[in-house]
């Protein structure tokens, strides 16, 4: 990539100066707070820091045994797998068929996009309702198929039983539109006459897809699976709203954090801390693998 | 290549239609259940939450609460004033900077890479504190002008979604073709006409894809203004239908009045701007 | 409605003539939880605009609905210099930060310059501060958890409503007759409000006078009681008498259980009313009575106080122009007429007690103030003693102790070390 016009570097910092200092005052700073704040005594949320933790990194030791922070990090882990291929697998293909069609277009990409705009509360509340343990949408629906007894009223406590799987539908399925406007937007600006030249070379509707499509969305992808592990770190309205506490060690980063955010607050700084580590790591690995052979191939 | 598709629709076809047309049940279904269920008396949504709100289970009653007390048409005017300019503010610094990231090497390169990854991890309650505590000393905090109020707002979720929208139009800007700038390089461009004339243009669907988002995050953060919209003259649409939804948990009239209120300008905002991504999808589309 | 508003005018007219008129209009900033759909916010709203009309002041009103987010802004405020002048909020553990950095006005300092200041209320019930037994606030009106009753279910089990006499001994043998008919004996979600279980739980361990004492260690008397009552509801919960999933289910669903006639009994607060009157067609069908108790604890000995009230702030004392002002507010806010309106079925610390408006009460309000009338004795919650951090080893981890995971002392044990800190 090394262009000429790339190597004068006087003027970039007036392109990049806006943007990083306003991350600079709002978040990196008030970041350095949290950090000092993970290695101190902070009795309520809003009271700056007393005095020093002793040892200073009594936190950090307390998490390293922390058993609920085990049981978190284990489950993010599935939930990160989960959602790279879950929500930007979905998203993906849901993308590449929408791009495909003709009639009907607009409407799916209007409606695939309905998930995202409504509230964390009123989707947790109708999942609630969808895996109810009695009268529950699910339920009721597997005892009429029959799989679940009607007479003696049997039912299966989702919550308990299949608990993961009961927190992470909601949670892939609602991100799953917002991926797809994301790769749906890296279709758009792939050029038409690659396509065009394409079918007249006789490449069918699958070859464009294959050796098109999806090479050239490489780094659409990489960056939703940036996105999508990121969110996977820090996800908690909806998981907490179904699953209060992490009843049923249901546990992630994010919702345990927020479980100390007001009770104990320097506790959940370090949280904040391991998430943001974690998550700088990851993405700097995701990053390094979809850069490679990134060398345009028109 | 047309004719030969002009017969019925062929299987594949129908699979595909069938694929999408699953999917978007399971995405119009919660929408359609919201504003079904705010049509209704809160005793029938614990009733029967599935039920068509027709006949005596018709009622009005929540949205007339709402509209009675409340000045919405001002809290209206508040969210766009918040989430237009942080929309704007997001596209015209995040695509600069992302130009630089993508296109530049430089010393600290790794490190801004680094920070722009942290940045999108920040838990909002691990900054928000020093965020109220550095704007009250700045006088924007529970200032008597609505105008420092919402900038109080504005500015720390400018910063909330820069790194969100760098990474994506990072993403973007190494998808285009390096040639396009070189020519205009050739031209005699410098760095900020090159940009300005031929990255930001050809960057359009995802200038207006990451609009959107920094637009809905910022409508429905609940948090940032609770912290800095107190008063009522104030108060954002989403803080305003929280205030009527929240004090009873049991009220899901309210809750789905409110939903339905909050999602409906999004849907508009949205569906106006996604022409825009359309227009480049429809010169790429592989075409029947 | 009507007679509300008449009472509200007959104080607004009695306020007129007892306060001296002022020249110029004063704005001061005032916070409350009076806000969203509380069913006193309205209330609230009428007696600010009616305080206005009278002073000749404005009120910039920034209320909101009281959740945790709400106390870390108004702690932030003190400490950033941005709070209101008055504050309307929690008097225990809640308040230590401010009151601890003297942000507030003691109502003794500010009865040196207005004697008369909270005169009508009995002082001793006013909330005193936990950090140095000061009065700072001013209450307006309180609390009482009570048992909800299903009249309903208990008919179809062929049981009585438990009454004033109804031992622990004999409520479980209620509860077992109920779940033999086919219901769940007891609404709640031990996952995730499992509060009012643990307060009477371990109150039944206690009386009135001990209850609210913190324990110094697990193996002392109040740790013990603590244990003993944890024990007791992991024994209901053995029993099958809490719903099925009463480890997974959220508060509304067991709530839910409890309006649609699955559920016979419901410990709550006593905001509850408004919200079990929402949701149920017949309210006739639903009464309130005592938990029953054993040992020390009569079965009339309730839990309730008043948990807050109205602080002026330090900055607005300061204020030459504001001081009046402020005082006048709450002066207005806390009087005999303003604090009936608000009361309902609630108590006050008046010492003329609250003559609330009878005549709109629906049975389940005629049935609380026979139940509040037959109290024998009253503790505050003594979990309102307990840091934010302190709660969690009991109440975020109920399902781990009832179902064995935890043991009950060892709970206790966390709960008293997190709290030391």
């Amino acid at each position: 990539m090394g262009a000429q016009i790339y190597k004068n570097k006087k003027l970039i910092w007036v392109f990049l100066l806006p943007a990083f200092l306003f991350m600079v005052i709002y978040l990196y700073y008030p970041f350095i707070q949290n950090i000092l704040n993970s290695f101190m005594h902070i009795k309520y949320m809003g009271t700056a820091g007393g005095e020093w933790n002793t040892p200073w990194y009594k936190n950090y030791l307390a998490l390293m045994s922390d058993p609920k922070m085990k049981i978190a990090l284990k489950n993010t882990v599935i939930t990160i797998i989960a959602t790279i291929v879950g929500q930007v697998g979905i998203a993906l293909v849901l993308a590449l068929l929408v791009s495909n069609i003709k009639k009907g277009s607009g409407f799916f990409r209007t409606v695939f996009f309905f998930p995202i705009v409504v509230s964390a509360t009123a989707l947790g509340l109708l999942f609630n309702l969808v895996f109810l343990y009695d009268k529950g949408m699910i339920n009721q629906f597997l005892q009429f198929v029959g799989y679940l007894n009607r007479e003696s009223n049997q039912l299966i406590d989702w919550k308990s039983k299949h608990a993961m799987f009961t927190m992470l539908t909601p949670v892939i399925w609602q991100y799953v539109g917002f991926y797809f406007v994301i790769l749906l937007t890296g279709l758009a600006s792939i050029p038409a006459d690659l396509y065009e030249a394409a079918t007249i070379d006789g490449a069918s509707r699958w070859q464009c897809v294959r050796y098109i499509s999806i090479p050239l969305l490489r780094n659409s992808i990489g960056t939703c699976v940036i996105l999508a592990v990121t969110g996977a770190l820090k996800v908690f309205d909806l998981p907490w709203t179904m699953f209060v506490n992490g009843m049923s060690n249901t546990w992630l980063t994010g919702t345990y954090m927020y479980s100390k955010v007001y009770s104990d607050v320097d506790y959940a700084s370090a949280i904040a801390v391991v998430i943001v580590i974690i998550g700088v790591i990851l993405s700097a690995a995701v990053n390094r693998i979809f850069r490679q052979n990134v060398d345009y191939q028109a | 290549m047309k004719n030969n598709k002009g017969r019925a629709i062929s299987p594949g076809y129908a699979a595909v239609y069938l694929i999408l047309i699953l999917w978007s049940l399971t995405t119009i279904f919660p929408l359609a259940w919201s504003v079904m269920n705010s049509f209704k008396d809160k005793k029938m949504i614990y009733s029967n939450s599935f039920a068509l709100p027709l006949g005596e289970a018709f009622s009005l009653e929540n949205y007339r609460n709402i509209f009675a007390g409340y000045d919405i048409l001002r809290a209206y005017r508040n969210s766009f004033i918040i989430s237009g300019s942080v929309a704007a503010a997001v596209i015209l610094l995040s695509g600069m900077a992302a130009y630089i990231l993508c296109r530049y090497r430089f010393r600290g390169w790794t490190l801004l890479n680094l920070l722009l990854y942290a940045g999108m991890m920040f838990p909002i309650y691990s900054t928000i504190i020093p965020v109220m505590r550095m704007q009250a000393k700045w006088g924007i905090v529970n200032s008597p002008s609505v105008g420092a109020n919402l900038l109080s707002v504005i500015l720390p979720q400018i910063a909330g979604n820069m790194s969100f929208a760098i990474i994506v139009l990072i993403g973007q800007i190494r998808a285009l073709p390096v040639e396009l700038e070189e020519a205009a390089y050739m031209e005699g461009c410098n760095m900020f006409q090159t940009y300005f004339r031929v990255v930001f243009p050809l960057c359009k669907p995802s200038m207006v894809t990451v609009g959107i988002f920094s637009f809905l995050w910022s409508y429905n953060d609940l948090f940032t203004q609770m912290f800095f919209l107190r008063t009522r003259e104030n108060w954002a649409i989403t803080i305003l239908l929280n205030n009527i939804a929240s004090k009873e948990g049991v009220n899901y009239g309210a809750l789905f009045s409110s939903v339905t209120l909050i999602v409906i300008p999004v849907l508009v905002v949205y569906l106006f701007l996604n022409k825009y991504i359309i227009e480049g999808m429809t010169v790429g589309a592989v075409k029947g | 409605m009507k007679k509300r508003m008449t009472v509200i005018l007959a104080a607004v007219m009695a306020a007129a003539l007892a306060a001296p008129a002022f020249a110029e209009g004063v704005t001061i900033n005032v916070t409350t939880t009076y806000a969203g759909e509380d069913s006193n916010a309205q209330i609230f709203k009428d007696s600010v605009a009616a305080w206005e009309e009278e002073s000749g002041n404005k009120v910039e009103d920034s209320s909101a609905t009281s959740d945790e987010s709400f106390k870390s802004r108004i702690i932030t405020d003190f400490e950033a210099g941005s709070e209101p002048d008055v504050l309307f909020f929690f008097n225990g553990v809640d308040s230590n930060q401010f009151v601890e950095q003297g942000k507030v006005v003691s109502i003794d300092e500010i009865r040196e310059e207005y004697p008369d200041y909270a005169s009508n209320m009995k002082d001793e019930l006013l909330g005193a501060s936990p950090v140095d037994g000061v009065n700072y606030s001013v209450p307006v009106n309180g609390y009482w958890e009570g048992m909800f009753v299903n009249k309903e279910v208990l008919e179809a089990a062929g049981v009585e409503v438990p009454g004033n006499e109804t031992t622990w001994d004999e409520f479980l043998e209620i509860c077992g007759k109920i779940k033999d008919a086919g219901y769940t004996p007891i609404a709640a979600s031990l996952q995730e409000i499992p509060h009012y279980w643990f307060e009477y739980a371990i109150y039944n361990f206690q009386s009135p006078e001990t209850h609210n004492t913190m324990p110094e260690s697990v193996d002392d008397e109040y740790g013990q009681a603590w244990v003993d009552g944890l024990n007791d509801i992991k024994a209901l919960y053995e029993a099958g008498y809490f719903p099925e999933n009463t480890l997974t289910a959220t508060d509304a669903e067991t709530f839910q259980l409890f309006t649609s006639d699955k559920a016979a009994f419901l410990i709550d607060g006593s905001w509850k009313i408004g919200g079990i009157t929402e949701a149920v067609d017949d309210i006739e069908n639903f009464t309130v009575t005592h938990v029953p108790g054993k040992g020390d604890r009569k079965t009339t000995d309730e839990i309730g106080g008043l948990s807050m009230g109205y602080y002026i702030t330090r900055k607005a004392w300061d204020d030459e122009d504001k001081r009046d002002a402020a005082v006048s507010f709450v002066s207005y806010m806390t009087s005999d007429e303003v604090v009936s309106g608000f009361a309902g079925v609630s108590a006050t610390a008046l010492k003329e007690g609250a003559s609330p408006d009878v005549s709109e009460f629906n049975s389940l309000q005629n049935d609380a103030l026979t139940y509040t009338a037959s109290f024998t004795g009253i503790s505050p919650a003594v979990q309102d003693n307990l840091s934010a951090a302190a709660r969690e080893p009991i109440f975020a981890d109920m399902a781990s102790i009832v179902n064995g995971d935890v043991d009950a002392a060892d709970a206790v044990a966390a709960v008293l070390e997190a709290n030391a800190e």
